[in-house]
């Protein structure tokens, strides 16, 4: 066998580099009604939707989920090259950015116009908000309760010393909402902020935002920062858990709730241009809308729709007055003062 | 006539030997210059805030794992060849079992035992009060044990081997000149099995200072976890291409001191009188003691994980895990390691074999250098790949070929460390008595050289493929569309705390990966 193996080898040889020239091409042989989707959100949360859209227009979607940030890098190396048709990532700022490479489409869809409201789409409508998230405060009901906190700034107090749980500091979502800090409150104020974040939070630093409720649900820390849905992932899959949301800087004079939006973009080097389009009008379309926001349960963009009535009403808090294009240019200095202070 | 031989063939395979040698140096030589050639401000930036930090998790985790993979590896195998006692031989081949199981695994299995809320957490609260905990896996000294329970097996394996193969003429004329045992063993045992020691411990350390997909889910910040961050939080790749030459360094400092001590340290049989030593019964309770040990063990690092693991994936299978995607990732796993092992085989052959037959200053130096990939952690790999190629050659970006070539340049010094043996091993002789026998050389290389060698080739390929299959960083940043393995699966699953979910795929990877450890162990375990 193991002779017949040797013998065999330059056949085996040819099989493997056949195979291997077939794997490159992979890409480009791909069937014409074939979708590529780059995906920053996590892959449960979006394969549905594709799942639907698929079996609705027969277009067959290709998933690539992975994180926001490195999606983006790859989309800049593989340049015009690029098997993606689509992107969708959970923040503006990475989109922004990517519309600046010129890495994305412009789109001229009427649908998109009328349904979603133009502050949470780029001026040239080269990407699109899908869902609304907000970072909100988790805590645990056991150890805190919801007056002794009003401020995400009030985190960085020593009262909360080795009781608090934060995103890591590669999280698109930490980085956005740090912008959105630095540019209500200035650099000062939001150094001081992040040391005493670093200081509290300890070793609590997370890769997920799912880590970060379930520490908090099991009283390994107190108060998390987090995206809304993930409390209420939680309490649906653990309705006893002792965790409930609070929706900071609402007071008088306070900075409003930190937004942020998931958005899709078309590839510029798209080649299926019109698969690509049937996807976005069908997410912009209210009944998926009302599916993509459901299944994360997000704030739908389309007013019109409904958000699950679990959430916090929409209506009753205020939001933070950061234009979302502005989170691209403001990345990179947050970066440097994330790193400056260095959160891991 | 041999020149000829030599030189027929040496000179076709240097035209392979030399440019591979060169892909595999060149991600490595680029991304060093990356690193020197970047902002001066990005190194100053680093310094300031993250890398003290690092460089000390880093070195803590090292060497607090080193020492107790010493403690765990030396006394198992100090037993198991010493001693009788009740299912030895069970426990001799159990203990090799955790090297099945990927680090990854084990962190995301005891993350959830033992983590807050979890099952045993629950139960030891249940005994001991709120507020007790029994071990926190995402402490210092959790991380350091559980990557300890799963790379012992690399200084048992090989302190092992040393203590079956040691003279104990040494040890009795040490009791018979009057010194205690204990004394013996401090004295002489553990300095003759040092070299094996050391090469365990070394295997060790470079595991842990390259491991990604552990660490990760455990949260523990080393420099190989820090380069992943960076690469995948930041647009700018500068601050990760430091990091990675940093630890290309450490690792390199590292094989350098290690290979000084090895050669320091060597012994020699000087007479012909050679004596193993006999198994003995330690007392009535002893023998007990040590199968207790044994099990402890074993069952930590293998029994309880798997078991957790089939009683997951029963859960999740009821779920419906097991559907035609799942299908998918199983052929995408087996594809990829196929073609890694394979294509590593072919590169490395040609280098291990012109070494040795041909030792020429510059043969040496190209096996040398593919060594090099020793010293890259997966996320350097992918990242140094990664760099070259988006700069030179684009449009293999996001194919399979350039995650191929990640895992020959990180897994073929793996595969070399049977290779080269097994071609020293067949003597010069046989070759050129093929073609005094009128064989050309072509005909002797197929009909001699391959078949002779083919047991240590095969331990290398089987190697170099469960390497692949478990592989996670390299994978997970450039995997092409489509492209999920069952080693990214386990990761996505478990770092979205969907434990039942991630266990099918773990627990096929550790399936796999058990014939193939037994057939490395029961041959050649040094390079397991």
């Amino acid at each position: 066998m193991l002779h017949v193996i040797t013998r065999r080898l330059p056949w085996l040889l040819a099989l493997i580099v056949i195979s291997g020239s077939l794997a490159i091409t992979d890409g480009y042989l791909l069937a014409a009604d074939t979708l590529v989707v780059y995906s920053g959100r996590a892959e449960r949360l979006i394969k549905p939707v594709l799942d639907e859209f698929q079996t609705q227009t027969g277009i067959h979607v290709k998933l690539l989920s992975s994180g926001t940030t490195d999606l983006v890098n790859r989309l800049k190396a593989e340049g015009e090259r690029t098997p993606a048709d689509v992107l969708i990532t959970n923040d503006a700022g990475s989109l922004e950015h990517a519309r600046e490479l010129k890495l994305l489409r412009p789109l001229n869809l009427s649908e998109v116009d009328h349904a979603i409201p133009p502050q949470f789409r780029a001026q040239d409508d080269s990407w699109i908000g899908l869902s609304g998230r907000f970072w909100i405060l988790v805590y645990n009901t056991q150890q805190v309760k919801s007056d002794q906190i009003q401020s995400l700034l009030e985190l960085a107090e020593p009262r909360w010393k080795d009781k608090i749980a934060i995103p890591n500091a590669g999280s698109e979502y930490l980085q956005a909402g740090v912008s959105v800090i630095k540019a209500t409150h200035g650099d000062e104020r939001t150094k001081q902020f992040l040391t005493g974040l670093k200081a509290n939070a300890g070793p609590h630093v997370y890769q997920k935002s799912s880590q970060i409720v379930d520490a908090v649900a099991k009283g390994q820390a107190a108060i998390g920062i987090v995206n809304h849905y993930y409390i209420y992932r939680h309490l649906n899959a653990q309705p006893e858990a002792p965790i409930a949301a609070l929706m900071p800087d609402q007071q008088e004079g306070g900075m409003g709730a930190i937004m942020n939006v998931a958005g899709i973009g078309v590839s510029q080097y798209s080649r299926h241009l019109d698969s690509a389009k049937l996807l976005v009008e069908f997410l912009v379309a209210q009944a998926g809308q009302r599916f993509f926001a459901e299944l994360n349960k997000e704030y739908p963009l389309r007013p019109e729709v409904q958000a699950d009535p679990a959430l916090v009403a929409r209506h009753s808090f205020r939001v933070a007055m950061v234009p979302l294009a502005r989170l691209a240019e403001l990345r990179e200095p947050t970066l440097t003062l994330i790193e400056q202070v260095g959160l891991r | 006539m041999v020149m000829t031989l030599r030189r027929t063939l040496s000179i076709p395979l240097q035209w392979i030997t030399v440019p591979t040698t060169a892909l595999l140096v060149a991600p490595v030589a680029y991304i060093t210059f990356l690193a020197f050639h970047g902002n001066a401000a990005v190194w100053q930036r680093l310094w300031a805030t993250r890398l003290p930090e690092l460089l000390w998790n880093t070195v803590a985790l090292a060497v607090s794992v080193s020492v107790l993979t010493f403690l765990l590896g030396f006394s198992l195998a100090w037993f198991v060849v010493r001693y009788e006692f009740p299912g030895r031989r069970i426990w001799e081949w159990a203990l090799v079992l955790p090297l099945a199981m990927p680090t990854y695994v084990l962190a995301y299995v005891y993350a959830h035992l033992l983590g807050m809320g979890g099952p045993v957490d629950q139960w030891w609260q249940s005994l001991f009060g709120p507020g007790a905990h029994m071990l926190a896996p995402h402490s210092f000294t959790g991380v350091s044990i559980i990557m300890a329970l799963d790379t012992y097996p690399f200084v048992y394996l090989l302190a092992r081997g040393a203590l079956l193969s040691l003279n104990v003429s040494y040890e009795e004329v040490s009791r018979v000149c009057g010194v205690s045992p204990w004394q013996t063993l401090w004295r002489v045992t553990l300095p003759l099995i040092r070299p094996a020691i050391v090469a365990g411990l070394a295997l060790v350390v470079l595991y842990v200072i390259s491991d990604f997909g552990a660490i990760s889910l455990l949260r523990y910040q080393t420099l190989t976890y820090a380069v992943y961050q960076q690469m995948t939080g930041r647009y700018d790749q500068s601050a990760a291409s430091i990091l990675s030459v940093l630890l290309v360094v450490m690792a390199l400092v590292f094989l350098v001191a290690e290979r000084w001590f090895r050669q320091r340290s060597r012994f020699y049989q000087t007479s012909g009188r050679y004596k193993t030593s006999e198994r003995r019964r330690c007392g009535s309770f002893g023998p007990w003691g040590m199968t207790a040990w044994a099990a402890l063990v074993s069952s930590v690092a293998f029994g309880i994980p798997a078991a957790v693991l089939v009683y997951w994936s029963v859960a999740a299978i009821e779920q419906g895990a097991l559907d035609a995607r799942f299908v998918g990732f199983i052929w995408n796993s087996a594809f990829l390691s196929c073609l890694a092992a394979t294509c590593a085989i072919v590169v490395g052959l040609p280098l291990a074999y012109l070494a040795s037959r041909r030792p020429t200053p510059l043969n040496l130096a190209c096996l040398q250098a593919a060594y090099a990939g020793y010293a890259l952690p997966g996320p350097v790999a992918a990242l140094a790949v990664l760099a070259l190629f988006t700069a030179f050659i684009p449009f293999l970006y996001g194919s399979v070929v350039i995650l191929i070539i990640a895992y020959v340049i990180h897994f073929l010094p793996a595969g070399l460390q049977s290779l080269e043996p097994a071609i020293q091993q067949v003597t010069p002789n046989l070759e050129e008595a093929g073609r005094t026998l009128g064989l050309r050389t072509r005909q002797t290389l197929w009909l001699i050289t391959l078949p002779l060698i083919r047991n240590g080739f095969l331990a290398a390929w089987v190697l170099m493929f469960l390497q692949s299959m478990k592989e996670l960083p390299a994978t997970l940043l450039l995997r092409p569309v489509g492209f999920d393995t069952l080693a990214i699966r386990v990761w996505l699953e478990a770092s979205e705390e969907y434990y039942e979910l991630a266990a099918p795929s773990a627990l096929l990877i550790v399936i796999l990966s058990l014939p193939a450890l037994l057939l490395l162990a029961s041959k050649d375990w040094r390079t397991a």
